[in-house]
């Protein structure tokens, strides 16, 4: 059977530089595929050589079936991409955008044009369609770029960071159209370094590190293996010494955000109260404690010892109250 | 919502043919809606017009100049210098795609490559035609001689394209490597040293020193004398074909120096 | 020590600390300009490739009737050349006002006892300095290739000097531009009327030789006064009236933008108080 996106010991070097270092993947029919990890981890590389935009230094990959390199053109044929940037041009307006765009994937102008008209009132751009996209905001560029990747009905979508720099009302706008293609049978690829977007739209989660894969698989599975929640407490400066040698008997440490403790609490949420008595006893005063159900963030951590950029910010990524 | 019909993969058209029109309608629309781009379309050739005319009215005094219609030598450089503009501007603007990430999309296309260099070359010949028309129309309003007639203005339109084009070709060639705003200075700085190294002032005859040598074997020599025969008197072959070969030779190099780096870019 | 006041927002600045703080500034200007040779060496060498090529490919005008008696074209250009050099190294000076707007270096010296007079005294000084430089650079080059300073030495000063003074004039223009519109853009947008303003004049050619409407037009150009003045202390010798004459319009021209660019520099104080 052929996948939409079959990858093999992927690699690219700019330079000394290796971007991308032996990334296997397989993504199936109709999944959304979510590829999480840090600024500069390799995603877009990753990205850029299964659309064809580079060439692989080693390894192949085939995607919609199509070799990459020795059938860019089927590949192009077949994929929608939407890339980091908006990719735009100012001057034009979103009709004419549309219609170059078809007019690129070989449909003829009178379609093109029925097409685009389509796709406008889909993304909520009709009534702007004819005015110049310099003149958009970042979110009504974000939501052309996507019907730009959707002129020609592609049956896999690269979505690379779609939602960076968008206020959360369009984030959320556009996380239910990936939703609604992926419902009408399009695979999504999806390129994120927000947790929260991998972990409510993929089905599947791979996270890359360094040019390399260090964690693969559905997120709830990901995260049940991480284990035990984390407890994160925040003490005084001069306290974190007798602090961590309190909190090492309740379990094993784990990398935490800045100035804070964390580890992996065996037992759960029952066994707190525990902690912070123990705490007390030994004269650490505890400014603010809370309890993180594992989070995609955790499993980044227990692969690399590293949180992952994006996820500080207020609250948990799984919304959990901290206790 | 009822989808439009889209036709299947299998029946869509493969040919770059309506994808480089399409590119070079896409060039020709953003100079109308870029005011700042008729400045080198227009304004400036009408300017060197004026300028040199002006200042260097004289120079018809020296005993190696062919005319004594200044305006009859300055008009045709003007026009070839507009129609190296137009190549520059196309430098410019696939720069500014490529910051944009506009160019991703282009090569993202699927059919052949081929139309990312043909569709700039039909703007460029678009363009230099625009130039050629005004220019031509106020130089002859201000007083230059034509003896060539309309076969002076095909020799002319001959140069205009074919400088156009290499231009095209050497500004692709120059921000496929350099894609970002360095490329500017660069592409400006060959097409200046082109321009002025040749017989953009007065005739090879008339020059001394270093700049002889180069203008008696820079290929713009030859083009420029193809572009102004028609403004000194008749338009005859032995003037036309060095004009034609310098054209070709330059469209071989600087077109294999553009698809090296569009290959480049993409490898 | 009397205190500099220049309007009523201001704090009282003594002399001789507002002339420090100019020197300050001025130090600045220069040093940051040295740090960017992208930016000025391009001003120099492109005025110097220009003379070049025209020596070479118009050498022979000289010979025509009425062209001044020159041993060079390149005798002829000297003045243009530094004209050509300081115009648009006064611009960027103009950019770096803008820069600094933009960047927020502006309202940091507006947050410090800064004498408001010496922010624009050091930016205008440090371009004045440039101006200098510029002139001896460009008769050290020419020099080495044959061209030899009718007026001597005192000629030479002259020439140093009209350069300082024509970099008031661009520079000033600059600022007051930079201060209006806080755009590093719009300033450069300037530079195809300096091009204009320059290639009108008898700054490549003697006006002698021009004809028409042309001719009256650059015969009218300030810079032609300004070019033929200097030029006349290269070709013909050193001549005090003639040097008056140039060194006189650019002072009154260097007059004019710099009270432009200080009623710039009020109005945007007011803007901010």
């Amino acid at each position: 059977m052929t996948r939409p996106i079959e990858a093999a010991g992927l690699v690219r070097h700019f330079g000394d530089i290796v971007a991308v270092d032996g990334v296997d993947l397989v993504v199936d029919e109709g999944e959304i595929f979510g590829f999480l990890g840090p600024n500069g981890a390799g995603k877009s590389t990753t990205v850029r050589m299964l659309t064809t935009l580079l060439t692989p230094t080693a390894g192949s990959a085939r995607v919609a079936g199509y070799d990459v390199v020795a059938q860019a053109g089927s590949v192009r044929r077949s994929i929608g991409v939407a890339l980091q940037d908006a990719a735009i041009d100012p001057v034009m307006t979103g009709r004419e955008l549309l219609r170059l765009q078809a007019v690129l994937h070989g449909i003829p102008r009178a379609e093109a044009d029925a097409r685009g008209g389509v796709l406008l009132e889909r993304v909520g751009l009709s009534g702007a369609a004819d005015r110049r996209v310099g003149t958009y905001s970042g979110g009504m560029r974000r939501r052309l770029d996507l019907a730009l990747a959707l002129v020609h009905e592609p049956t896999v979508l690269f979505l690379d960071e779609p939602t960076t720099g968008l206020d959360p009302m369009s984030r959320l706008a556009l996380w239910e159209e990936v939703r609604r293609l992926n419902n009408e049978g399009t695979t999504v690829f999806l390129t994120t370094q927000y947790l929260e977007e991998a972990d409510e739209l993929a089905g599947r989660v791979a996270i890359i590190d360094g040019g390399r894969i260090v964690r693969e698989g559905p997120p709830k599975d990901l995260k049940a293996a991480v284990g035990a929640p984390t407890l994160v407490v925040t003490v005084p400066g001069d306290q974190h010494a007798k602090a961590t040698e309190v909190l090492s008997g309740f379990g094993g440490a784990r990398p935490g955000r800045a100035g804070a403790l964390a580890i992996g609490l065996h037992g759960g949420s029952t066994a707190m109260s525990g902690v912070l008595r123990a705490l007390e006893d030994a004269g650490v005063e505890v400014e603010h404690v809370e309890l993180d159900a594992p989070s995609l963030d955790d499993v980044f951590a227990d692969a690399t010892g590293r949180r992952l950029e994006g996820a500080e910010g207020p609250g948990s990524p799984d919304g959990q109250d901290p206790a | 919502m009822t989808a439009a019909t889209v036709p299947g993969r299998a029946e869509r058209s493969t040919s770059w043919v309506p994808v480089a029109i399409m590119l070079a309608q896409r060039s020709l629309v953003s100079i109308l809606r870029i005011p700042a781009a008729v400045v080198p379309l227009v304004a400036m050739p009408v300017f060197f017009v004026i300028a040199f005319s002006g200042s260097f009215s004289s120079l018809t005094k020296l005993p190696q100049f062919p005319t004594d219609n200044i305006l009859s030598w300055m008009v045709p450089f003007a026009i070839v210098q507009g129609s190296a503009f137009a190549g520059f501007g196309t430098g410019f603007s696939t720069v500014r795609d490529m910051e944009t990430g506009f160019y991703d999309r282009l090569l993202l296309a699927p059919g052949s490559r081929l139309a990312l260099l043909v569709g700039p070359i039909l703007a460029g010949v678009v363009r230099c035609t625009i130039t050629l028309t005004i220019v031509l129309s106020f130089g002859l309003a201000l007083g230059a001689d034509l003896p060539g007639g309309l076969m002076g203005v095909a020799a002319l339109w001959v140069a205009s394209v074919g400088v156009a084009t290499v231009a095209t070709g050497w500004a692709l060639g120059l921000v496929y490597r350099v894609p970002d705003q360095r490329a500017g200075p660069m592409l400006q700085i060959g097409i200046f040293f082109a321009m002025f190294l040749s017989t953009g002032n007065v005739p090879v005859d008339a020059q001394t020193g270093w700049v002889r040598q180069i203008a008696r074997v820079n290929p713009l020599t030859n083009i420029l004398e193809l572009a102004r025969q028609g403004f000194l008197g008749d338009v005859r072959w032995s003037t036309t074909w060095p004009g034609l070969v310098a054209i070709a030779g330059s469209l071989v190099v600087l077109w294999t120096f553009a698809a090296t780096g569009l290959r480049r870019l993409v490898r | 020590m009397s205190a500099v006041v220049l309007d009523p927002h201001e704090v009282h600045i003594g002399t001789r600390e507002a002339v420090e703080q100019a020197r300050a500034l001025a130090r600045r200007s220069i040093v940051g300009t040295i740090r960017q040779p992208q930016v000025w060496l391009p001003g120099l060498l492109f005025p110097m490739f220009i003379a070049a090529v025209n020596t070479s490919t118009m050498g022979r005008s000289t010979s025509i009737p009425g062209f001044p008696e020159v041993d060079s074209l390149l005798d002829f250009l000297l003045p243009a050349s530094i004209t050509q050099s300081v115009l648009f190294g006064g611009l960027s000076a103009g950019s770096d006002t803008a820069t600094d707007i933009q960047t927020g270096f502006f309202d940091r010296l507006l947050a410090s006892p800064v004498s408001r007079t010496s922010i624009l005294v050091g930016r205008l000084t440090g371009a004045s300095v440039m101006g200098a430089f510029q002139a001896i650079v460009f008769m050290a080059v020419y020099g080495a290739f044959g061209v030899r300073l009718a007026g001597g030495v005192a000629a030479g000063l002259l020439l140093v000097v009209y350069a300082m003074v024509l970099a008031l004039v661009i520079g000033g223009f600059a600022a007051m531009l930079a201060l209006r519109t806080g755009s590093a853009e719009a300033v450069q947008n300037v530079f195809p009327l300096t091009f204009i303003a320059l290639f009108i004049s008898s700054a490549f050619f003697p006006t002698e030789l021009m004809s028409g409407i042309y001719r009256s037009i650059a015969t009218r150009n300030p810079v032609t006064w300004m070019v033929d003045g200097a030029r006349h202390q290269v070709i013909v010798g050193l001549d005090w009236s003639e040097g008056a004459r140039s060194l006189g319009v650019a002072a009154v021209l260097a007059t004019l933008s710099i009270l432009g660019a200080n009623a710039a520099l009020r109005a945007r104080l007011r803007q901010a108080s």
